[in-house]
């Protein structure tokens, strides 16, 4: 890959601003590789543990085929035909800036919340 | 483990075919494997069908350079001249059908109406220059294809079967139109303006794209065409269709060197600015149109469905135009 084309995948790389309707699920496949490599049915399952999301095959891969173009996950090798994902050093930036920004917005709507509305 | 049962391994490959080829090279064992464990779970799901289907278009999408994934580079430059060009194709061939109709109309008669007769004039400029601009496209491209057929080249990158296809239609797209152009309604037209196109060229494009035509809305109308008419009307758009799928996949495998990337990227943006032309003549005739205009120029509800599916594919061209661009900028 040309070096100018590699700079920009790297400056887009920083961020989940360019995945648009897949920005959900991306976070959610890069918050369940924050603990190890996991492989597509693996992620669905811990998605759905976690977040009380199923995730269906067609949207985590396309989100997994985005991620992986992006350089926030790469694949690993494998014996069979499941094929383990991990996070990559950009790929823990990104969501560490996103859920970042993320837990800005919640801290401010849960506040708001409760001065305007009482605590639940 | 247990082997899944026929008809979940029936069920996986039906649904894997919405993916494109190259999709499927890189993740389809992973994903068959997803999702024959997600058939286990959830036998019936419709929404699991929606979201493979709906996700497999996408990914064709993508594959085409239209959406805003975009590929590695190098990838995105040849997927953007395939999708332009394909785009470009279907639009030309309905506006050769838009253009003959109207060519006739002017062998007998000129048009009553400004917008008419601008629009035509319009119509015939963008089409001489997009006709200019499709051969100096295809001459470098055919070059480079001949010459890798003429080498070891053409088998691994498998080339013959295409320039087959791509000569054995082009032939008979040739040799049926110059049989049916004998049938022109043109022919022995006196009007004013006989002539503005040349009149083989016009009989050549009206034999060529009969196909596009409101009678397929009337079958009780088929059995006045003869029968070879007919199976003319059938078969030219499999071959038109053959013939631009055959050549997308040459310009996909044969070898092109950056540079040639880069001139048919430029061409290709050319091509859209005259499509552009073409598209904004053909609206002046169609919207323009008025109760009591002379019939040889009115435009019927085929026009108008031909005029939007020839704004659609100009939107896909100049989308796919639009991510060559970044792509080239990218490599640059």
């Amino acid at each position: 890959v040309p070096d100018r084309a590699r700079d920009s995948n790297q400056e887009r790389a920083g961020s989940l601003g360019t995945f648009g309707r897949y920005a959900g699920p991306a976070t959610l496949i890069l918050s369940s590789l924050a603990d190890g490599p996991k492989h597509g049915y693996a992620l669905t399952k811990d998605i759905e543990q976690f977040a009380r999301i199923r995730l269906a095959p067609g949207t985590l891969y396309e989100a997994l085929s985005r991620l992986e173009g992006q350089g926030l996950i790469e694949a690993l090798a494998s014996d069979d035909r499941r094929r383990p994902y991990q996070l990559t050093a950009a790929g823990a930036q990104a969501l560490r800036v996103h859920l970042a920004d993320q837990r800005q917005v919640a801290e401010v709507g849960l506040t708001r919340l409760a001065r305007g509305w009482g605590r639940a | 483990v247990t082997a899944p049962p026929d008809a979940d391994l029936r069920r996986v490959r039906r649904l894997l075919r919405w993916y494109p080829r190259s999709w499927r090279a890189r993740y389809g064992d992973e994903f068959a494997e997803l999702l024959r464990a997600d058939l286990a779970d959830r036998p019936r799901d419709r929404r699991r069908t929606a979201d493979v289907i709906s996700s497999g278009l996408l990914a064709r999408c993508t594959a085409a350079g239209l959406t805003s994934h975009e590929l590695p580079p190098a990838e995105q430059i040849r997927a953007g001249i395939v999708t332009v060009g394909c785009a470009l194709a279907a639009f030309g061939a309905l506006g050769v059908a838009m253009l003959a109709q109207l060519a006739t109309g002017w062998q007998w008669a000129s048009p009553d109406s400004t917008p008419a007769a601008a629009g035509t004039l319009a119509m015939a400029a963008a089409a001489g220059f997009l006709a200019l601009i499709a051969l100096v496209a295809a001459i470098p491209v055919a070059w480079r294809a001949v010459a890798a057929i003429r080498s070891r080249e053409a088998r691994q990158a498998r080339l013959v079967w295409p320039a087959g296809l791509a000569v054995s239609c082009a032939a008979f797209l040739i040799v049926g139109a110059r049989h049916f152009e004998n049938w022109w309604p043109g022919t022995g037209g006196t009007g004013a303006e006989h002539g503005l196109v040349p009149g083989g060229l016009a009989a050549f494009g009206w034999a060529s794209t009969l196909s596009a035509s409101a009678y397929w809305a009337h079958p009780a109308l088929w059995h006045t065409f003869p029968a070879s008419e007919l199976a003319w009307m059938t078969l030219s758009p499999v071959a038109w269709i053959t013939l631009a799928a055959s050549v997308a996949a040459i310009v996909r495998r044969v070898s092109l060197p950056a540079g040639l990337l880069r001139y048919l990227a430029r061409v290709a943006a050319a091509a859209t600015g005259s499509a552009g032309a073409f598209l904004a003549g053909a609206a002046s005739w169609v919207l323009a149109h008025r109760p009591g205009q002379a019939s040889l120029f009115r435009p019927g509800l085929v026009d108008a469905a031909e005029l939007l599916v020839m704004a659609v594919a100009l939107i896909i061209a100049l989308r796919a135009a639009a991510a060559l661009r970044r792509a080239l900028a990218a490599v640059q």
